[in-house]
């Protein structure tokens, strides 16, 4: 029998909130309520899988919304459930202590221990650009992912490279998946992600033992796979043709649809509309801003100019960044300036050379 | 001089011709409206579903444009000897000469047109090959923003393009790729009418053009 009285968790988790926390994850991830008691047994097992967590290029951003998670008790559910053995932010210990802490879980656990990495890894210059104990990123990534039975990547960064990756991507930041080949990788991308995603894929390893289903770029599919844009409150306004023309408009004051003003709802996948943020039942286009797409790859670079709908045309080698329709309409019009002097030239010709242009005439 | 009627085009290809040009007018105008959609339905529960019926209409003409697509692939392969793809390329030293003799001819430097082809000039023939290839592209992006969440269309869309924004950029570009060429196309079309007189706009409608008897 599970432990719900709550025996061997935090004594400030109660039951309730326990059951609460395990039933959200299980209907994130889209299961039934009779698999709710094998969640819980999975997460009062007392048998806590390993976490090792790995900060490289990033913010702190996903640590930070977990911390303060959507649901009062995910901060420590996940410190309860999972034996949080590095995470360099959040852990007490500093310097030798928290080296020895990563060595010791490493050298115990190894091939049993989850590896989250938050942040993405810089490769060019054999990785400089970012060391944690006179250590590379690189090495770190690779030395730690060697003993991982599974690796979550967090984040947009550990997943798609982030903000770093963007165009130039000058430290040459690519996420976990390009680097690490041989492990069994969930992607848990967004700017951040939902608490709920993390939870969910957590507790579906703990109690199945493997990951969720996953779409092709490794996203869990309870997550991820559904367009934003198919389940968000403002879809009856975009099907009626009832658009925000400008922020702070009447129209953007009635509720409309953002889609006009940028709003990447159409090509963004993840549960935002559904799940939504904070325990306050808000996510961005409900507050009326449009969703920037951050949970899909390259976001920096194809998601921009966040108030258009298209990124702009960059012509290699001219320096030409242009508005895509503007560009189109003006090589229209060198085409027909080029046409209209081929047309002049060709009745030039007739008229100089008489009726003789062509065989027939 | 005589002329006699010679048959040129086969009624499928005829039929290609018509539903693709006018697909691409229903798409290039839907499509605008998709990508900044011109109209405000102030009115609440009004009975108006704008933005549904531009995607509606744009989807149906989508699926003529992919019908004409693939029914000028199969020409390609099948068609008659001046439908065939080895026609339009410049492969043999016939099409090779065909090709500079017809860069001289729209330059005004020649004047004398080949009479030993009643298809496509192999400068034609080449641009039409280019945009059916630009049409696959341009279908396989516009069923991977259709149906993103369809096995075979995620695998490819994730494959070809990397993400539905990409996708959806490439789609906007091409659409004007196909505008420009369209543009273009009826310019010469009309041209070469004028220049040599064989029918060729009324070849696409009855499929015969007409050449000198020799």
């Amino acid at each position: 029998m599970a432990d719900t009285a709550n025996k061997t968790l935090d004594p400030r988790l109660n039951r309730r909130g326990f059951l609460k926390g395990c039933t959200m994850a299980a209907a994130a991830l889209g299961l039934s309520e009779t698999v709710v008691p094998k969640m819980v047994e999975a997460a009062t097992s007392g048998q806590r899988p390993p976490v090792i967590w790995m900060h490289f290029q990033e913010c702190t951003g996903c640590s930070e919304t977990l911390l303060r998670g959507a649901h009062p008790d995910l901060a420590n559910l996940i410190l309860d459930i999972i034996s949080l053995d590095y995470h360099e932010t959040v852990m007490a210990a500093a310097g030798y202590q928290a080296e020895e802490a990563l060595h010791d879980s490493m050298k115990k656990n190894r091939g049993k221990y989850i590896m989250v990495v938050e942040g993405s890894i810089p490769t060019k210059e054999d990785g400089i650009y970012c060391k944690v104990a006179g250590k590379t990123a690189l090495d770190s990534l690779n030395e730690v992912a060697a003993g991982a039975a599974a690796i979550i990547a967090i984040g947009a960064c550990a997943t798609f490279g982030g903000v770093q990756a963007a165009s130039p991507n000058p430290t040459g930041a690519v996420g976990v998946d390009k680097l690490i080949t041989d492990k069994p990788i969930v992607n848990i991308a967004g700017c951040p992600p939902n608490p709920v995603n993390f939870l969910g894929t957590v507790l579906h390893f703990m109690t199945f033992n493997r990951f969720p289903a996953l779409d092709q770029l490794k996203r869990p599919k309870f997550g991820y796979g559904r367009r934003i844009h198919d389940h968000c409150e403002r879809r009856a306004h975009f099907d009626e043709g009832r658009f925000v023309e400008q922020f702070g408009d009447e129209f953007h004051q009635a509720g409309y649809c953002l889609y006009k003003v940028g709003c990447k709802g159409p090509e963004t996948f993840a549960n935002c509309p559904t799940a939504r943020f904070n325990e306050m039942g808000v996510w961005p286009v409900s507050i009326g801003h449009g969703c920037i797409g951050c949970t899909e790859p390259a976001f920096w670079d194809t998601m921009t100019p966040f108030y258009e709908r298209i990124p702009d045309v960059n012509i290699p080698g001219t320096g030409i960044i242009e508005d895509a329709d503007r560009l189109g309409t003006q090589i229209l019009g060198v085409t027909a300036a080029a046409v209209g002097i081929h047309a002049a030239v060709g009745i030039g010709k007739r008229l100089i050379k008489g009726k003789s242009g062509s065989d027939e005439s | 001089m005589a002329y006699e009627k010679k048959k040129a085009w086969s009624i499928l290809l005829r039929l290609y011709h018509w539903a693709f040009a006018l697909s691409i007018v229903a798409l290039c105008i839907t499509g605008f409206y998709i990508h900044d959609p011109w109209t405000n339905t102030v009115a609440e529960g009004s009975q108006s579903f704008v933005m549904t019926w531009m995607r509606f209409i744009h989807f149906v003409a989508g699926y003529v444009f992919t019908g004409a697509m693939l029914a000028r692939i199969f020409l390609y392969i099948f068609g008659n000897k001046w439908e065939r793809l080895p026609e339009q390329l410049p492969v043999t030293p016939r099409n090779i000469k065909n090709f500079f003799n017809t860069l001289l001819r729209y330059s005004y430097i020649k004047d004398d047109h080949d009479t030993d082809r009643l298809g496509h000039n192999v400068l034609a023939g080449m641009t039409y090959v280019a945009i059916i290839v630009a049409a696959v592209f341009q279908t396989i992006s516009g069923f991977y923003l259709l149906f993103p969440e369809i096995g075979t269309w995620e695998v490819y869309g994730v494959m070809i393009f990397g993400s539905q924004q990409y996708a959806r950029y490439i789609h906007h570009l091409l659409m004007w790729l196909f505008m420009i060429f369209a543009f273009i196309h009826l310019y010469l079309v009309i041209w070469n009418d004028i220049k040599e007189p064989e029918g060729l706009v009324s070849a696409i409608f009855t499929g015969v053009k007409f050449q000198h008897k020799t």
